[in-house]
């Protein structure tokens, strides 16, 4: 009876991945802010179907849900400016500022007052006492961390010029993954075309550090050409190696873009997932189990968050010390 | 058996709304708008974080590295200057004090010294006063003779001229009696010596 049960709730689960009808048909008993208003308040700015409360949280939208009282569980939706398309050789750019755009925003301004008022305090407790206490130590312990023994180890010798982009990296990634994790925010590192982008970034950075570092060898990371073989199999280790060097030069990318999306997508669909287990049961003495798995999720989450930017900004470096390394 | 005709029937439903819902909206369907914000919001990120976050702290940690290797150099440099010096005024303080225990020897012989010549001087004065003594007393003893002598000569004129008086001239018993004791005394001092 016991195994049976297990297997219809984790049936259960997956179906609500998908947010079947039979969920949402229920009124919620108790969950999280951000996990019902979605099903009860469908966006006026983006329309869901009314059983769906996963898509929501994790898709993108022209409104911006902020904080209402004292009913805070029913968010105001704040609609966000649209604009007209811009076109550019075919391809139209929206360029309306949308609910990740805001959180970008708002984790680089974040971002910005962290680091440049630690770096203010680290300067004045240097200039005062020789050393940065507090907050300020803290941050540098970080950010220390991230270039003594993440960084300028794998970026190989004179990498010092990279060591501010690989910081920026997990600095924006992180303060990005976290407001995923606050109510009424959203997380814009959930986005592929905000993951694939920086992805982008970091494929242009790897292959220009390889022709600053290589020169004119730099064309070898792209043909295979390895003057050691004999004539034959040389050219016929050519033919094939080349497509496969170029395959791993956008594999790479691809798969921070995909590895950081995944991350962050898929641990909000868990959490709720568990809730969602509340209205599957249909039974109000159920509740605790599920909040505590949520609750254990989004502790997860945390941590998930901390380990993908570190992940992003580990990769990122030795993929460009991978390549400014090589001869 | 149930329970997994149930599992099945809801996992078909779920994957019929999922597929319904991707056609309207795909997560893997990237938004042009968003990756040139994101562009644009990473590339002044990391401008300003460059020339206002990392960089002072970069700065501000190598200067404090700077400054502690610098006072850890100084304070070995230090260190060895004292062991140095410690080095130096330990040998200072076993040269003066085998110094001092030469000093204390050289006395120690020199009084040593100065006491040895002290007895003998002593000594050899002790000596030399017991030959004076000796010598004088010689002295004496011979004055003393000749004196006993002259008084027994005296004497023996005395008497003897008592005696002669009445019967011989003085003059020439005198020389008599003279030669008499001149023999006297020669045989004496021989028998003496």
């Amino acid at each position: 009876m016991k195994t049976s049960s297990l297997l219809k709730s984790a049936a259960l689960v997956l179906a609500l991945f998908g947010a079947s009808a039979r969920a949402a048909a229920q009124e919620p008993v108790r969950a999280e802010p951000s996990a019902n208003v979605a099903a009860e308040h469908a966006s006026p700015c983006e329309e869901y179907a009314p059983d769906d409360i996963v898509s929501p949280h994790i898709t993108d939208s022209h409104c911006l849900e902020l904080p209402s009282f004292p009913r805070f569980w029913v968010p105001h939706e704040v609609p966000l400016p649209r604009w007209e398309p811009i076109v550019v050789g075919g391809i139209s750019f929206d360029m309306s500022p949308t609910r990740h755009v805001v959180m970008l925003l708002l984790a680089s301004t974040l971002v910005c007052l962290t680091l440049i008022l630690a770096a203010r305090s680290h300067r004045r407790h240097t200039s005062m006492i020789g050393r940065p206490k507090g907050f300020s130590n803290g941050i540098e312990a970080m950010v220390l961390y991230i270039r003594q023994e993440v960084a300028l180890p794998n970026l190989g010798h004179h990498g010092e010029g990279y060591v501010p982009f690989i910081l920026t990296l997990f600095w924006f990634i992180l303060f990005a993954n976290l407001l995923g994790l606050i109510p009424y925010g959203s997380t814009a590192t959930g986005n592929i075309a905000v993951t694939g982008t920086l992805a982008i970034i970091t494929f242009f950075m790897v292959e220009i550090a390889g022709i600053r570092a290589n020169g004119i060898g730099y064309l070898n990371t792209i043909f295979y050409w390895n003057k050691e073989l004999p004539v034959g199999v040389r050219e016929f280790m050519f033919l094939l190696m080349t497509p496969v060097e170029i395959i791993g030069k956008f594999s790479k990318p691809f798969a921070l873009a995909i590895r950081l999306f995944a991350n962050m997508t898929a641990g909000h669909i868990v959490v709720l997932g568990m809730i969602s287990l509340i209205f599957a049961f249909k039974n109000i003495w159920i509740v605790p189990a599920p909040l505590l798995m949520a609750t254990a999720i989004m502790v997860l989450e945390l941590f998930v968050s901390f380990l993908q930017a570190f992940i992003f900004a580990l990769l990122a470096s030795v993929f460009i010390g991978t390549i400014r390394a090589h001869h | 058996m149930r329970t997994l005709r149930n599992a099945v029937a809801l996992l078909t439903i779920a994957a019929t709304t999922a597929g319904a819902e991707e056609v309207k909206k795909s997560l893997l369907e990237p938004s042009y708008g968003l990756m040139v914000w994101t562009l644009f919001i990473f590339a002044i990120l990391v401008f300003i974080l460059s020339k206002y976050a990392f960089g002072p702290i970069t700065a501000a940690v190598e200067a404090r590295e700077k400054a502690l290797e610098d006072a850890i150099e100084s304070a070995r440099r230090d260190r060895e200057e004292a062991a140095k010096l410690l080095a130096e005024h330990r040998a200072a303080l076993d040269a003066s004090r085998g110094e001092a225990q030469k000093l204390i020897a050289d006395a120690r012989v020199a009084a040593e010294r100065v006491a040895a010549e002290m007895i003998e001087k002593a000594h050899a004065d002790q000596a030399q006063q017991l030959v004076r003594a000796r010598q004088e007393i010689e002295t004496e003893k011979a004055k003393a003779i000749s004196e006993l002598r002259r008084e027994a000569v005296d004497l023996a004129i005395a008497g003897a001229g008592k005696v002669i008086e009445k019967n011989l001239d003085q003059a020439g018993n005198r020389q008599l009696v003279e030669s008499f004791l001149a023999s006297v005394t020669a045989n004496a001092v021989a028998t003496s010596r």
